[in-house]
Order: structure tokens, then C-alpha cells, then sequence
């Protein structure tokens, strides 16, 4: 544990040391953390920041409580201190593994404490966690000149201004009470921990308890005080954090935990996780502690249901520093300068706060991974692709949320309280984000000035007594980059606070869009934008399975590089309790659609048509009868197509809907698709077409030969697709030929393909039921080519009269009365001069077309409705002219 | 289906699987194929099938031994398949096969060299025939025949592995072919166009390497296909390759090609020889070819509504198979149908011809006078009633498509022909260019 955590916070302190400089960033945290305190439903913005900040102090503070204990105690003592809480937390936890590590590296005492792995009992253990969290500030406040009754009330050794004797000599006393406490709501097997972690744990909860009572008003004036005395407010204030880290790192640590010992008990978790994730977490934590006041009692009653919920984010946090152990630096020595300089390369291509901080944590990762692969001095930094650090780190924090939901969905029974679950997986999202980094650097802050003014000497005895690996990291200079880093990241949590109090309303969105701004394209990335939608919901169903897949490769290796698949497991859990949840109602291809067949109640015959976009509401469909009165009505309905389409659309609809498919739903096409012919509305006709044909192929009678004739000229004449044509005329049957408009159809197919004019334009004056509409497609076309061959082949005239008949502008041949000629005559020549033919006047005055000349010059005029679109049927004006 | 013994099942089935591995191992193709091929209904693999009928534990065989269990996967579909298929259970045989021809396509993926390509054509043709019987089975059961379908995507899987470069190449032909005679069996033609575009964009592998039936084959799909797009000059030169290089012995291939090479023929004004049609069994453009000789329209409709009436089956159900394979027929035969029905221009200018050589016997001065009152007449001798309307109609459209050199006057209802050529010949190429 010591390990881990010394490393995380040499890396967080460099960053710190840029913190002290710019003073006013830990000012807003400080400030914040007060209102988080007094008042956690306070604005969410400043106290998230606030809280951020301080809550990564808090998490800090154990790391920096043992830099300080190391400083001020033999660095032994100090240690098992701070490693006891984490033990306390592992114990409780299922990692029974975590407890061996640690206790091997801390104190054999802590292996012995294997306590049954039950959620319950880290539940349990999650108020006192949340003390201990809220204690660090106490102790902090303490230690600032001014000490406010509500600082002295907190028993928590940190109360008094000696920080650091507090820490070292109060730890083991404590112990003892505690865990009598913590035994209370805990089964005895956690007793048997070694007894610094039960010292620990009982103070914590002391702590905890005094801090719940205490709460809602003084801890704003604790930490008012610190920001007001600055400079005597440093040493205070690392203490401070120091004494909040390691409650934030156990709770969450803890709840990270739980979710990996389930899944590998075995694993030793890498300590690059282990920083991200107490970096992560520790954002969330403030969120937590924001929304616990409320909760805060129930923690304290010790119900389970809270505690579930907020076991996530502890186990979280446990998992990292078992990781540090397990994973202690190789080389205790100087970080090569190679990776110095890569790391600062890297910081170089960061634009914005967000990159920064992917890019931190990416490289955390990698460093990691190099020094457990023992590679780190090994490795040619100078030569590193860039790459691998920037734009991975998205996955890592979306991972990270993903696994609070995982621990969320493991436990749903103890869900009840639902306020707490969006708490609890805001403030993992947030960590998860960016917010680790700042907080963490917050509290590596504290330790830069610790080490600087008097501590690096007790530095040194730590990390020789327990980590010598850290010791070198603080010391060497990649230290440097990490500051700059660290301020990067400061700023960074600011921003973060927004997204985090976005999240505060919907976890998941927020999660989502964390991801999107990252902007990093990564799986994981997908994976959390899917809770968006319901179908990326359900394509997050498939990963589950993939994700299934690592988890059970991640188990053997102990690997950094498994963090991230750890993390997407978790999302994917996330994801999974929340369909659990929501009982699948998100995702649409899992939607029980006879389920969802209405069976409609309204008895209103008349219905505007709305796109549905969402199951519908059986009040609001009409049932088969009430359809067919509909039906009725508009058919007898003198209004205009817009509103039959209007009111057919409805009914097809209420149709579709309770999944009628019957004669009256053919009726319904039928009627629509003739309505749509006689207006001109092709698209509309298509959609009846279509459907008409299942219908028909179902075996519902309806008028299908009208229909097939109808579908064979709008092939011919429209689609002019042999293939199709051929098909659907093979499709006749016999009976089907002698259907009067089927013939009819087949002749003017015929006289279209052999360009036979007179044929086509008799049939079209002939035409049974609609045809001569759909016929109208092609009259133009028609036309036209007549005239040309005409002109081509006949010399030297022909007069219009002639033209006028065979071309169909004549109504009809045997009403030939003079009126009637003269329009279709003038009809007739209008239509060819507008086509560029040359009419001339004979001597008795008729007119004839001049072939010769007309010959050269016809031409299709451009339509005169043509729309830019091409869908002149779209055009709202001519539409309504048109059908009015 | 004879007894037979366990140990007897267990014999065939070992010498089964030492042939299949032997096979494998030194790369014998035609052993092979014969190991594959069900459709041949060969004894050795019906009697294997009766094997694995008895011992029905044959995957454990394949488990016994390293050689055999490489191909494992391989062998237990096709067992699986040999035994459904053995008892008549065509749609679990094609499943089962389907299976196994993923596997062995699989497997040849890995293979080198391309020795068993013959062993994949065997594979390629099975699944297709398979696939057909399936699907009647599955027709006759009133489910819905879908495994020819999925046997194309099979092959198309197949055809992906092929048409890269390398010595399988070669190979892709065949299943291009294969392609087709799915594509064309299920009347989903246009897929066909990718699979063209993939042979013949390809340029590093030279068309005339592929293998001669191959290309006999794809040349007759492609013309096929130029038939339906109506375009006669590409049809006329794909199918005309196939017949010249298909082999004269095959009849049965070349009176298929001829079905479509005639009537592309006779639209470009080249009309067979009588012989031809006979000697291939021609009889139905028998009609047709007369009527286009003597001008005769009457005949002409006659034969093509004879043609339709033949070909198309009232069609019930969408879905039967017996439908589908109605569907291609008349479909096909139907892309032939629009094909003559474009005849009929032809048939009016050889009547008028005739017409204008008897006119030019009794009075050679105004021969070129053509009254369309005596058009008229000549089609009502036909018993085909036009008035003056429509036949001028169809003069006009004669001589807008240069079938007929001259002008119509109107006023006088008369055809005055070009006295140079009036009627000009095609000469291979098509009708209005």
C-alpha cells in the first residue's frame, strides 16, 4: 500500500508544486469544500469544485498523512497507518488477495484480516469510509490557526495542529475503538485485521461519526479559515488533505475493489489503475459527500441500501492502492531522463485542459505499465510514440464509471434509494473524466511542500523503509512534467464540475457526453454515448458479451494494461443494470412487439395523423369499427386530398398499430392509393402499392387485378424497367388477362414499346378505372415522340386537326362538335409551338404543322412545374393547387 | 437400404476418412471430388451414408485420430450432411453442407496452391444443387424456399476467396458461373452485375486463360443478360463466342445458347436457316422465322402469343417452388418475348415490300406509291383489322426508323418510297440506328 501510494503522490505533488505557485486554484477547492460540507445539495458548480479538490486533498491526505507521519514518526508506524485503512477497506471487501499484498509489504497483521468477502459488509464499512473522508477536512481545519468548535469536536487525530504526531501515534490507539465500532456494524471476521487497520478504521469512524454530527454548519468555517491564512495555511493544509485523501482513496478504493475481487479475487490490480481510479474517484466522492447529507444518516444507521451504493465508488478505490502494492516501483532509483522528456513531449501536444488530462493519465498508464514490465529504464522514451499517450485516455475514465455501474447492478436489491445512484455514478464519471488529475495534484501539492520545507528527509525514510520506488519518482524529474501536468489538470476540474453536476441530473448522458467531448474515438467511448440511445443501447448489449470476454482474460494478469478493460467492464455493467432496470425497454430490437399491439379505445371518427414516436397510446387509436366509419367518411368527405391523405394516414396507422391486416385494411390502401393516383401523388401511391402487394400476397382479395394493371402501366410508363416489367407480366395470370384493365394495361404496354401513338392515345381515351392517370405519366412522352417521328417521316404538312386527334387532345372522336375541335385544336398547337414545332396557315386557314422544318427544331420543353428537388409533388404551392 | 454391420459401417467409414485424408495430403484433386460429390450418387458414398446410418458415432472416429481430427470440422458436416441426405432430409443436408463448405473453403483458403480447385467447383456445384432441393422440399412443406438464396451468398463468399491474384484465380470463373445460375434461378439478375464488374475489370488475369467451359458459360449469362438490357450487338457478340467456342458435341448447350442467339439474330435482320432450327429442335421460332420471311404478321403475333401461352403458368402462391421456376422461365423466355415482339417492325417492312413488288409487276411506274389503303388491306387479308390511323402510324414509325427510305403524305394517305433502296437492309445492326 505504501508503495502505491507514494507514487501516486510524487506524481500528484510535482503537479502540486505548480499548485502552490497559483495559490488561488486550491483557494477554490478549499472554499468549495465548505459548502460541500455545510450544505451538500449547495450549488453543485463551486462545491463541486470545491469538493473535488478537497476530496482529492482528502484522498491525498492518507498518502500525504504518511508522508507526514514518515516526517514526523519512524516512517513504519506511519505507514501501516495509512495502509491499514486500505487494508481495513480490502478486508471488508472481497479482495481477500489485496489484504495478503498489502499486509506482505505493510505488516503481516493485515494478511491475516481475511474477512469473508461480502458486500454487505463493505457497505457496512462505507460510512465509516465516508467519515473518514469528511474527517480530513476537520483535521485540516484544525490545523489552521483558527479552530473552530467544530474542528475540536472531531476526535480525529488530525484535529490538533500536530498533523502529523496525530497521524503516527494516534493511529494505533485508535485502532482499538475502532474497530470496535466498525465491529458493531461489521461481522467479527474483520476484527481479526491487523490490528493497525482496525486502529484506523476506528478512528475514521470516529471521525465519521463526529463530522455526521457536526456537518451541516461548521466545516465552512474551517476551511474559510485555511484559504484566509495561507501561508501558515500550507503545512495545515497538506495535513488537511492528507487526512481527507485516504478516506476518499478507501471509499473509493473500496468499492472498486468489490467488483474486482468478485470477478479476481486472485489479481493483483496494477497501480497505474489503482492512481486513476483514486484520482477518479475521488471527484466523485465530493459528489457523494454533496448528496450525503441526506444520506449521510442512513450511512450512519448503517443501512445496506446506501452503502450499496455507494460501495461502488469505495471498491473503486481500494482496487488502486492494492495495485500499488502490488506493483512497487522496480527500481526505487532516479526515473530515466528519457521518460522526463517524454513526458513533457507529451504535455507539449496537450491543446486543452481535457487532453492534459487524458493525456496524464495515458501516460500514468504507460510509466505504469513500464514499471511493471521493469522496462521503464529499459525502455527508449526518447523514441516513444506519442501516440500511445495521447487520445487513450477516454477509455480509461469511461471505464471507470462503467465499473461503478457494474457494482451498482450487482447489488440492485440494495438500490432502493434511487438519489443516491446518480450520485454515486456522477462522481465516478467525473473522476473517470479528468478530475482525478487536478485532485490528485491537489494533494501531491501538499506533499511537494511537505517534502520541500522539512519532509523530504522523512520522504526518504519512508520510501527506504516502505517504497523506495515512490521516493525516486518524487525526486527524479519526470517530477517536473508532472507539474506542469498537475497545473494543467487543475484547471481541468473546473471544467469537469460542470459535467459532473450535469451528471448529477443523468448519470449516464453525462457519462456519454464526456466521452463525446473527449472526442477521443475509442470502443469505450461508443459504448457510453450508447446510453443515449436506445440503439446504441442495444449495440451496447453486444459489448457486454466482447467485454465478458476480457474480464476473463484480464483474471490471470495483474497487468496496468488491464485497467482499461476492468473499466469497460464496469460500463458495461452499468449499462446492463440500467436495462435491468428499465426493464429493456430501451433497446428496439428487443421490444415484444405483440406485447405492444394496441388495442385502440377511441371513438372519434376523425383523426389528424401524427408520426408516432412512442408506443402508442390505445386512448388515442380507434378500434376496426370506428376505422371503418373513418373510412366511410372520408370517402364521402368533399374536402380536398391533403385532408383525405391527412385522415388515411391516421387510419392506416391505427391499422398498423393494432396490426390489422383484413379487407378493411385493403380497402383502406386501396382507397388511399386511388386518391393519391388522382392527385398526382406518386410517392403516397407507392407506399399503398407496396403494402397492397403484401396484402394481396397474404390472400386478401381487395381489387388486386385493378391493382396489377395499375402496377403494370406504372412500370411501363414510369419505371420503364424491362426486368421488372417482364417479371410482373409473368406474374399474370390467365385470368388475370382477361381482366379488362390488365388487357388494357398490356396494350398500352405494347403500343408503348412499339411507339405506336394512335394505339396509346385510344387506349388512353379508353382507359378503365384509373389508368388514364397513371397513363398521364406518359402522355407528354408520348406526345412528344409522335410529333418527332411525324415530322421525320410524313412531308410536306400535316395539318393540327389531324395532330390534335391522334394525339389526344380531343376528348372524345364522336364528340366532334365545333366548339369542342377549335379548344382541342388550340390546345393542340399551343402544345407544339410550345415544342418548338413550326405551324403554318393554309390557304383555307387551318393549321399545319410545317414537318420539314419542324423537323430540326422540336425540343421537350422544361417542365414549367419542375422543381429544383425534382419532385414537383413536393412543391407545397403547385400541391395545393393542384389538389384544392 | 441393406444391413449393415457395425464393423462393417466402421470399415467404410475409416476407408472413408484415409481417403479423405490421403486425399488431402497428396493434394489429389479428383479423388477428392470424388469424396465430395453427392450428387453423383456414386455406390462407394451411398454405402458410406448406410454406414454412418448404422455407426452413428462417426465424429468420434474422425476424434480418434490426430490425422483425421484436422479436418474434424470438415468431416463431421459432411457425415452430417451424407446422412441427412441419405434419408431424403434435403434441408438438413444442405444445412449440414452448407456448414461443411464453409469449413473446407476454409481450409483451402489455407492451402496454397490452388490443387484442389476442381475439389471447390465440386463443392460450389453441390451446394447449388443442394440448395435447389431443399428448396422444393421446403415448398412442398409450405415453407418458404430461401437456401438457394443462401447458397449465393455462399458462393459469393467463395468467389471473394478466389478473385484475388494468385493461381486461384482460375477458379473464379466457375463460381461466377455458379453465380449466374443462382442468380438467374432466383430472378435476382442484377446481382450478376458486381460479379461481371469483378471478372472483367480485373486485368491482371487475362480472360482467355480461364478455362474454356468457364468462359463458354459466362459468355452465355452475359449475353443473356445483354438480352434483358436489350442490347443486341453485345448479346449477339457474347453469345456468338459461346457458340463458337462451346463443344459442337453438346446439343443440349448449344440449342441453349442458339434460344437466345436467334432471336438477337433476327432483330439485327439475320434470319437462320431452317436446317439450323431443325437440327437443334428449334420448332418454336420455326413461326417466327416464317413470318418474318413472308411478311407475315398474322403469323408473327400468332407464334408469340403461342410462345406466352406456353410459358406462363397461372401462378398461385408467390412462393412455391414450382413459381419460381416459372418465374425464370417465363422470365427468360419472356426477355425473349420482348425481343421478337420488336420483330414485328421487320415483318411490316417485309409486307410492304412484298407489296411493293407486286405493285412494281402490274404498274413499275407508280410502284413507289404506296396507298396506305392498300397496306390496309394487306393486313385485313391477315385478318388484322388498322384503320388508316394506325397504319399510317406505323408507316411513320417505319420510316423514322430507317426501315423504310421514303416519306408519308399525308394529305394523300400515300407512302412515297425512296426509289433508291427502299428498303434497306439491317445488316447486323440494330433496328432505328
Amino acid at each position: 500500500m505504501w508503495l502505491r501510494t507514494i507514487v501516486v503522490d510524487t506524481r500528484h505533488t510535482r503537479p502540486l508544486l505548480t499548485h502552490h505557485k497559483t495559490t488561488q486554484t486550491r483557494d477554490i477547492p478549499i472554499t468549495t469544500v465548505p459548502t460541500n460540507n455545510s450544505s451538500n445539495q449547495a450549488s453543485h458548480i463551486l462545491s463541486l469544485l470545491g469538493r473535488i479538490k478537497t476530496q482529492t486533498n482528502g484522498g491525498y491526505q492518507t498518502t500525504n498523512y504518511n508522508n507526514q507521519s514518515a516526517g514526523g514518526y519512524p516512517s513504519t508506524n506511519y505507514s501501516n497507518q495509512t495502509n491499514t485503512p486500505n487494508q481495513g477497506n480490502y478486508t471488508s471487501t472481497p479482495y481477500q488477495n489485496y489484504t495478503h499484498d498489502a499486509a506482505n509489504t505493510h505488516s503481516s497483521t493485515v494478511a491475516t484480516t481475511t474477512t469473508p468477502v461480502h458486500y454487505q459488509q463493505s457497505y457496512q464499512q462505507w460510512p465509516a469510509y465516508y467519515g473518514q473522508t469528511e474527517v480530513p477536512c476537520a483535521p485540516g481545519t484544525e490545523k489552521l490557526p483558527a479552530t473552530s468548535a467544530v474542528s475540536q469536536s472531531f476526535p480525529v487525530p488530525g484535529v490538533t495542529n500536530e498533523t502529523p504526531a496525530s497521524n503516527g501515534q494516534p493511529a494505533p490507539s485508535y485502532a482499538q475503538p475502532w474497530r470496535q465500532e466498525t465491529d458493531l456494524s461489521q461481522p467479527p471476521s474483520q476484527q481479526p485485521a491487523a490490528a493497525v487497520s482496525a486502529s484506523n478504521d476506528a478512528y475514521w469512524k470516529h471521525q465519521t461519526q463526529n463530522q455526521q454530527a457536526h456537518y451541516p454548519v461548521p466545516p465552512q468555517n474551517h476551511y474559510q479559515s485555511p484559504l484566509e491564512t495561507k501561508p501558515l495555511y500550507e503545512t495545515p493544509f497538506q495535513g488537511h488533505q492528507r487526512a481527507t485523501y485516504p478516506q476518499g482513496m478507501n471509499s473509493q478504493s473500496s468499492v472498486h475493489q468489490a467488483p474486482l475481487g468478485y470477478r479476481q479475487p486472485t489479481q493483483a490490480t496494477p497501480s497505474v489503475d489503482t492512481q486513476r481510479v483514486s484520482k477518479i474517484q475521488i471527484p466523485t466522492n465530493p459528489r457523494i459527500a454533496s448528496n450525503l447529507p441526506s444520506g449521510y444518516t442512513k450511512m450512519d444507521k448503517g443501512s445496506s441500501a446506501a452503502g450499496a451504493t455507494q460501495t461502488p465508488a469505495y471498491v473503486s478505490v481500494s482496487m488502486p492502492k492494492p495495485k500499488v502494492h502490488a506493483t512497487p516501483v522496480p527500481e526505487p532509483g532516479t526515473l530515466p531522463k528519457s521518460l522526463c522528456g517524454f513526458v513533457e513531449r507529451a504535455f507539449a501536444r496537450c491543446k486543452g485542459d481535457k487532453e492534459k488530462a487524458s493525456c496524464q493519465a495515458a501516460l500514468k498508464k504507460v510509466i505504469t505499465e513500464a514499471s511493471d514490465d521493469g522496462t521503464l529504464h529499459t525502455r527508449d522514451w526518447d523514441t516513444e510514440p506519442l501516440s500511445t499517450v495521447l487520445n487513450t485516455d477516454v477509455t480509461n475514465t469511461e471505464s471507470s464509471s462503467t465499473l461503478i455501474s457494474s457494482l451498482q447492478n450487482k447489488s440492485p436489491t440494495k438500490r432502493p434509494k434511487s438519489r443516491w445512484e446518480p450520485l454515486v455514478e456522477k462522481p465516478f464519471v467525473k473522476s473517470a473524466s479528468t478530475f482525478s488529475s487536478g485532485v490528485k495534484f491537489g494533494g501531491w501539492n501538499q506533499q511537494n511542500q511537505n517534502n520541500k520545507k522539512s519532509f523530504e528527509s522523512f520522504q526518504k525514510a519512508d520510501a527506504v523503509t516502505d517504497s523506495k520506488p515512490t521516493y525516486s519518482w518524487q525526486n527524479s524529474k519526470p517530477a517536473y512534467s508532472w507539474q506542469n501536468s498537475a497545473k494543467k489538470s487543475f484547471q481541468r476540474p473546473v471544467k469537469r464540475q460542470r459535467f459532473s453536476g450535469g451528471a448529477a441530473t443523468a448519470i449516464d448522458d453525462e457519462a456519454s457526453s464526456d466521452s463525446d467531448k473527449d472526442s477521443t474515438p475509442s470502443a469505450m467511448s461508443f459504448a457510453t454515448s450508447a446510453e443515449q440511445t436506445k440503439r446504441r443501447d442495444s449495440r451496447s448489449k453486444r459489448f457486454e458479451k466482447v467485454q465478458g470476454h476480457s474480464r476473463r482474460n484480464d483474471i490471470p494478469r495483474p497487468n496496468i494494461a488491464n485497467v482499461g478493460i476492468l473499466h469497460s467492464r464496469r460500463g458495461t455493467a452499468l449499462r446492463l443494470g440500467e436495462d435491468f432496470d428499465e426493464s429493456g425497454c430501451r433497446s428496439v430490437e428487443d421490444i415484444d412487439w405483440n406485447a405492444l399491439t394496441v388495442k385502440g379505445t377511441c371513438q372519434e371518427i376523425e383523426k389528424r395523423y401524427f408520426r408516432l414516436t412512442s408506443a402508442p397510446d390505445p386512448s388515442a387509436v380507434r378500434p376496426e369499427d370506428v376505422l371503418e366509419k373513418a373510412l366511410l367518411m372520408v370517402q364521402d368527405s368533399q374536402k380536398n386530398y391533403l385532408y383525405k391523405c391527412d385522415q388515411l394516414k391516421s387510419i392506416r396507422q391505427d391499422l398498423t398499430v393494432q396490426r390489422i391486416h383484413n379487407h378493411l385494411t385493403v380497402k383502406v390502401y386501396e382507397t388511399h392509393a386511388r386518391l393519391a393516383l388522382e392527385a398526382g401523388d406518386l410517392p403516397e401511391y407507392n407506399q399503398c402499392l407496396s403494402q397492397l402487394k403484401i396484402l394481396y400476397a397474404d390472400g386478401i382479395e381487395g381489387c388486386s387485378l385493378e391493382f396489377a394493371a395499375y402496377s403494370l402501366l406504372y412500370i411501363t410508363l414510369h419505371s420503364n424497367n424491362n426486368r421488372e416489367l417482364l417479371s410482373s407480366m409473368s406474374r399474370l395470370s390467365k385470368e388475370a388477362k382477361k381482366d379488362e384493365a390488365v388487357r388494357h394495361a398490356l396494350s398500352v404496354r405494347a403500343a408503348v414499346t412499339s411507339g405506336n401513338y394512335v394505339m396509346f392515345f385510344r387506349l388512353y381515351k379508353t382507359a378503365p378505372n384509373m389508368n388514364s392517370f397513371l397513363m398521364d405519366l406518359y402522355v407528354e412522352k408520348m406526345r412528344y415522340k409522335a410529333v418527332t417521328v411525324m415530322s421525320r417521316s410524313c412531308r410536306p404538312t400535316i395539318p393540327v386537326s389531324y395532330l390534335a386527334q391522334v394525339l389526344g387532345f380531343t376528348n372524345t372522336s364522336s364528340e366532334g362538335s365545333g366548339e369542342k375541335e377549335t379548344d382541342s385544336m388550340e390546345a393542340c398547337s399551343e402544345w407544339l409551338k410550345a415544342h418548338g414545332a413550326s405551324l403554318i396557315a393554309d390557304s383555307n386557314g387551318d393549321m399545319l404543322l410545317d414537318t420539314k422544318v419542324s423537323t430540326t427544331n422540336l425540343f421537350m420543353p422544361e417542365p414549367e412545374d419542375a422543381v429544383a428537388h425534382g419532385d414537383k409533388n413536393l412543391d407545397v404551392n403547385d400541391f395545393f393547387t393542384r389538389t384544392s | 437400404m441393406a444391413y449393415v454391420s457395425m464393423g462393417e459401417a466402421h470399415r467404410r467409414i475409416t476407408e472413408y476418412l484415409n481417403r479423405f485424408c490421403d486425399a488431402v495430403s497428396y493434394q489429389d484433386s479428383s479423388m477428392l471430388c470424388r469424396l465430395l460429390s453427392f450428387s453423383s450418387n456414386s455406390p462407394s458414398l451411398l454405402s458410406l451414408a448406410d454406414a454412418l446410418n448404422v455407426f452413428q458415432d462417426a465424429s468420434s472416429l474422425i476424434r480418434q485420430s490426430d490425422k483425421f481430427s484436422e479436418y474434424g470440422e470438415i468431416l463431421a458436416h459432411l457425415f452430417r450432411s451424407l446422412q441427412s441426405y441419405r434419408v431424403g432430409n434435403l434441408v438438413e443436408a444442405y444445412l449440414a453442407f452448407e456448414k461443411f463448405a464453409n469449413a473446407f473453403v476454409q481450409e483451402f483458403r489455407n492451402w496454397e496452391s490452388a490443387w484442389a480447385l476442381e475439389a471447390l467447383y465440386v463443392v460450389c456445384y453441390e451446394v447449388r444443387i443442394l440448395a435447389e432441393k431443399a428448396d422444393k422440399e421446403l415448398t412442398s412443406n409450405g415453407k418458404s424456399p430461401e437456401k438457394l438464396k443462401a447458397a449465393g451468398s455462399l458462393l459469393m463468399k467463395v468467389f471473394g476467396v478466389l478473385a484475388g491474384k494468385g493461381p486461384k484465380r482460375v477458379g473464379a470463373l466457375y463460381v461466377t458461373c455458379q453465380l449466374f445460375k443462382t442468380y438467374f434461378k432466383l430472378g435476382t439478375v442484377n446481382l450478376c452485375r458486381s460479379v461481371i464488374r469483378s471478372i472483367e475489370t480485373a486485368r491482371i488475369f487475362d480472360f482467355e486463360e480461364f478455362p474454356r467451359r468457364d468462359k463458354v458459360t459466362y459468355m452465355y449469362y452475359t449475353g443473356r443478360l445483354e438480352v434483358f438490357n436489350e442490347n443486341f450487338p453485345a448479346a449477339d457478340t457474347k453469345l456468338s463466342y459461346a457458340l463458337q467456342h462451346c463443344n459442337p458435341e453438346r446439343e443440349r448447350n448449344i440449342r441453349m445458347i442458339l434460344k437466345y442467339l436467334i432471336p438477337v439474330k433476327l432483330s439485327l435482320g439475320v434470319i437462320p436457316k431452317d436446317e439450323l432450327l431443325q437440327k437443334y429442335n428449334l420448332h418454336e421460332y420455326m413461326n417466327v422465322v416464317q413470318a418474318l420471311r413472308k411478311g407475315d404478321l398474322r403469323l408473327l403475333r400468332h407464334a408469340l402469343q403461342e410462345h406466352e401461352d406456353r410459358y406462363v403458368f397461372p401462378l398461385t402462391s408467390y412462393c412455391t417452388y414450382l413459381h419460381l421456376n416459372c418465374i425464370v422461365a417465363v422470365f427468360l423466355r419472356s426477355g425473349v418475348y420482348l425481343v421478337l415482339e420488336k420483330l414485328e417492325l421487320q415483318v411490316y417492312q417485309r409486307l410492304m415490300k412484298k407489296i411493293y413488288i407486286i405493285q412494281k409487276l402490274s404498274d413499275p411506274a407508280r410502284a413507289h406509291q404506296l396507298k396506305l389503303e392498300v397496306i390496309a388491306k394487306a393486313l385485313r387479308w391477315l385478318e388484322i383489322d388498322m384503320d388508316l390511323d394506325e397504319v399510317e402510324c406505323i408507316m411513320t414509325i417505319l420510316i423514322y426508323k430507317n426501315l423504310v427510305k421514303g416519306y408519308l403524305a399525308h394529305k394523300s394517305k400515300v407512302v412515297v418510297l425512296s426509289k433508291q433502296d427502299p428498303f434497306p437492309k439491317l445488316n447486323g445492326k440494330p433496328v432505328g440506328s
